[in-house]
């Protein structure tokens, strides 16, 4: 076995030439992966576009049965799962492993208020049988607001698209949980340092990107 | 290694950034809370697109990153809009041929939309009778 | 270094045992592997085709019922298209190739493309497995409603086409990333091997459009699992979305079947017609633009689908500018013959093959392309006739030339010569008989995936099917003499067709472990023989590896192939 690369650090994969050309070509490799996500998820929103230009009235009046206090609330938390991303990546480029892990645990965490929230969301949903598709079957009464008025044409389109919209993303959530419990072992173990830390730069784009995809949900499913 | 090249957002920028995110979250919520009409959507779109702009720009620092990433989200994004718009112009214009009368559309769409109506009230009965 | 420069140390060799194939990252030992599993799923998806053809062989019930009649055309598609000619030159030839060309070591994520060949097998597995659960039997496209009304052998062959995308999606992005991080020194974008550049738009295609087909897919699972109503009419739901959606992936994914194809057949024509490919620029970025035009067409699959006049129209005129770049190709492929000194050597003549067989398709697609054409030749034979000019006669006929161009490479050997014209021949014949009289009796209003039909058409029927065994034949006698070659063939040299690019100037035959003994540095363009005639000093076939005077010693002498230059 020839080692032409010897004098490389140890990170550096030997079909690569240099440290610099292993790091641009994984998040090369990275943002091409994110552009197949935006066309994954760009399907779910021509959907939308699509029946909500033919039932305006129908997605006007069920945006409302989306509690936007807990989709704002969980914009809140997405956007700070993020910028506890941010910091982290911030602090391993100085150096500092300790900020790293913190903010990768908090990022974790951040997740997982995200998911609960949901849960909450979607039992709701589910009790009153608001439903996608031919489950669709809005009844029962809570806070003296009659869920049956909620049984309009092409209801069970909108619903379909929230859940199949939120439920893609919040797979994608639960994938990005697994990351982070991933890289926030190898940092604790060390692996990471100012002069490598591609893993947590690429699990850190593909936080970022699933943000992103809820910064777009959030206004247009429960806003608008 | 040449590392030392790789940018560093400083800590400031990153907590005005997260910051505006939060502010333009609260403002959309404020602004949906005002009828619109026609401007409803583009506003919370065009409140959306800034969110994710300062996300991608920052957060992702694309801003200070080779330039051919860039591109490549830039492209993504341009497929996607040719996706909505090219179905766009099929279903904004569907039955536009001069032989199909504008009648026979439109006796079609209420006769969906009373099949639509009707299966689900088939569905609530079925519901009732469990 | 362990490595010996007279060939008897290689990438095949160096390491034994199922295992080290099995868990390998070198590209060229997952190029093989991906050939093992396409030619698999050829042969099967070929028996099928066969099978179909004798049961037209005459009107009524011949071999099949009706019911097994439909669910074999249906899986020939399902297998033909996603499981063999989606991979078939990216994942055989590109994987075998493509570093080698860009003078590199490896792919870039190598991980990630061993990750993507056992994908493809588990989705290949999965979509094979409805044939099982059953009744799959709408073809290839998958329309709702119907297709949602069916058995659920449905969710099987949507899940495994979603995860066969997966695969070709991780090839994609791979081979991107590769071609820009990855070319040796002095590489330039403008010395890029066709080949290359090709396989460079081709991963665009897959990149960009991969992700719908599996969000269409995945919806399509679930208006069948949970009712959702997004495509099903009853529901209240639009068949015609999904027409869109289908197509967003599958008109360009036609481009991810020809684009490989167009770069196999440059670098034919540049090798074997031992000229500088004419328009050398023309013909790169033009793979480009077709990458991209592709994604603008797709309505012209959906003329009579109920989709708006107006989209129609742009859609129809979108279509007739693909021609333009496609064109360019044709135009240079024929002038660098023109201009060179041909060798009709085996690879050559599928080339040749390509540019008629190939052109046929392309002109009959303009013709579908116009609007009022199309409405009486839409779901006719002649649809039928039209994809198979493109994809056998295109993709198919050029991966066979580039299986025979890259064979002595990849294996170490040389096949017979006389046996592999007269298989050209057979299949260049029987591809012909097969689907020419497809045009003839789709314009005269035969319509597609029809089990049984009137007696005016048993002619034609019956040239079809005989045609179809002189095909097989002649692909049988390939996979024949090609399996021989490998045990029985005669050493191949260095660079038995005097080629110019890396893996032929720059590799040992067949290749190093590692591709090349010392990076190469790259001083001309993939084409420039004038910059290169040191190269032929001694007159037939090429035995020295360019740049390698020093560390490296001379290959033993190999005997020069059969035929000497014409
Ligand atoms: C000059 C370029 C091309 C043009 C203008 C063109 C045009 C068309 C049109 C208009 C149709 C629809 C016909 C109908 O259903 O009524 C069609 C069908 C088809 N084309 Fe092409 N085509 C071109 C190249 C290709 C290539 C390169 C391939 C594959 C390698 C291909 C594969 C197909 C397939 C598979 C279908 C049938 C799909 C189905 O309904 O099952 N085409 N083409
Ligand atoms: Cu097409």
């Amino acid at each position: 076995m020839s080692t032409p690369h010897s004098d490389q650090p140890a990170h550096v994969k030997h079909y690569f030439v240099s440290s610099e050309q292993q790091f641009d070509a994984a998040k090369m490799g990275m943002w091409l992966f994110l552009v197949t996500e935006i066309l994954l998820f760009s399907g779910m929103f021509v959907a939308y576009t699509i029946y909500r230009s033919w039932h305006p009235e129908t997605w006007a009046a069920l945006s409302t049965a989306l509690d936007w206090k807990l989709g704002g609330l969980n914009t809140i938390v997405l956007l700070g799962s993020s910028f506890t991303v941010a910091l982290g990546i911030h602090h391993i480029q100085k150096g500092n492993k300790k900020g790293l892990i913190i903010n990768l645990i908090l990022t974790f965490l951040f997740a997982g208020v995200f998911l609960v929230v949901k849960y909450f969301e979607y039992s709701a949903k589910i009790e009153h049988g608001l439903l996608p598709g031919a489950a669709f079957d809005p009844h029962g009464i809570s806070y003296g607001f009659d869920y049956a008025t909620y049984n309009v044409p092409y209801g069970p389109q909108f619903f379909s698209i929230y859940f199949v919209m939120t439920g893609i993303h919040g797979f994608h959530v639960l994938v990005g949980m697994g990351l982070f419990a991933w890289i926030t072992r190898k940092a604790i173990r060390g692996d990471f340092s100012a002069e490598y830390y591609t893993p947590v730069e690429n699990c850190g784009l593909y936080w970022h990107l699933v943000d992103i995809i809820w910064i777009f949900l959030f206004p247009l499913l429960y806003l608008i | 290694m040449s590392h030392t090249e790789h940018h560093i957002t400083s800590l400031k920028t990153l907590s005005i950034v997260f910051g505006a995110l939060v502010f333009l979250t609260v403002f959309t919520v404020f602004t949906a809370q005002f009828d619109l009409g026609a401007f409803n959507v583009p506003l919370a779109l065009a409140i959306a697109l800034t969110k994710a702009s300062l996300v991608v720009l920052i957060f992702m620092a694309l801003i200070w990153d080779n330039k051919v990433n860039a591109v490549i989200l830039a492209v993504g994004c341009l497929f996607v809009v040719v996706f909505i718009s090219f179905i766009l112009l099929d279903t904004e214009y569907r039955g536009d041929l001069s032989n199909t009368f504008e009648q026979t559309l439109m006796d079609e769409r209420l006769e969906a939309e009373r099949a639509a109506m009707g299966d689900t009230e088939a569905a609530e009965s079925q519901a009732a009778d469990h | 270094m362990s490595h010996s420069a007279n060939g008897m140390v290689n990438y095949l060799n160096h390491d034994k045992g199922i295992k080290s194939w099995l868990f390998t990252l070198d590209h060229k030992r997952i190029g093989i592997m991906y050939l093992v599993a396409v030619s698999l799923a050829f042969l099967a998806g070929g028996i099928l085709a066969l099978l179909v053809r004798i049961e037209l062989l005459a009107p009524g019930e011949t071999i099949m019922s009706a019911d097994a009649y439909n669910q074999s055309f249906t899986l020939h598609a399902v297998l033909m298209i996603f499981a063999f000619i989606i991979p078939a030159i990216p994942a055989v030839m590109g994987n075998f190739a493509l570093p080698i060309q860009l003078g590199a070591k490896d792919v870039a994520f190598p991980r990630l493309n061993l990750a993507s060949f056992y994908i493809y097998l588990i989705g290949a597995a999965i979509a094979m497995s409805a044939l099982i659960v059953g009744r799959i039997d709408g073809g290839w496209t998958f329309y709702t409603p119907y297709s949602t009304s069916i058995g659920d052998g449905i969710l099987f062959v949507t899940a495994g086409v979603f995860v066969m995308g997966f695969s070709s999606i991780l090839t994609g992005l791979n081979f991107i990333v590769t071609v820009h991080k990855m070319r040796a020194p002095g590489l330039t974008w403008n010395r890029l091997p066709l080949f290359i550049w090709s396989i460079y738009a081709t991963s665009i295609v897959q990149v960009l459009a991969t992700p719908v087909i599996g969000i269409t897919v995945l919806l399509l699972f679930l208006e069948k699992a949970f009712q959702i109503g997004i495509f099903d009419p009853a529901l209240g739901g639009d068949p015609v979305l999904f027409q869109h959606f289908f197509w967003f992936y599958s008109h360009p994914a036609v481009y991810i079947m020809i684009l490989p194809a167009f770069g196999v057949v440059s670098d034919l024509m540049g090798t074997f017609s031992r000229h500088q490919v004419s328009g050398y620029k023309f013909v790169a970025l033009s793979s480009v633009a077709i990458a991209f035009l592709g994604f603008l067409v797709w309505g012209h699959h959906m003329f009579v689908s109920g989709q708006s006049a107006v989209s129609s129209v742009v859609f129809s005129l979108i279509t007739y500018l693909i021609g333009i770049p496609t064109g360019v190709k044709v135009i240079n492929w024929v002038q660098t013959m023109y201009k060179g000194s041909v060798q009709f050597k085996s690879p050559m003549l599928y080339a040749i093959m390509f540019l008629f067989t190939f052109s046929i398709g392309g002109f009959t697609g303009i013709m579908l392309g116009v609007l009022a054409i199309d409405i009486h030749l839409h779901d006719t034979y002649f649809v039928v006739a039209h994809f198979h000019y493109v994809m056998m006669g295109g993709n198919v006929i050029a991966a066979l030339g580039g299986l025979h161009y890259w064979w002595p490479k990849m294996t170490g050997k040389l096949y017979n010569e006389t046996q592999a014209k007269i298989a050209a021949f057979l299949v260049f014949f029987g591809f012909n008989l097969t689907f020419f009289p497809q045009f003839i009796m789709g314009a005269q209003g035969m319509p597609r995936r029809y089990y049984d039909y009137l007696p005016q058409y048993e002619g034609y029927h019956q040239l079809s099917t005989y045609g179809s065994w002189v095909l097989g034949v002649g692909l049988f006698l390939i996979a024949y003499y090609l399996l021989v070659s490998v045990f029985k063939g005669k050493k191949a040299g260095l660079n038995p067709w005097g080629a110019l690019t890396l893996e032929w100037t720059h590799t040992t035959t067949p290749p190093d472990h590692h591709n090349f003994l010392e990076t190469p540095v790259v001083t001309r363009g993939a084409y420039d023989f004038h910059l290169a005639r040191h190269l032929f000093e001694h007159g037939g076939e090429v035995t020295e590896l360019e740049g390698m005077g020093d560390g490296a010693s001379t290959l033993p002498e190999t005997p020069a192939t059969e035929d000497a230059t014409v």
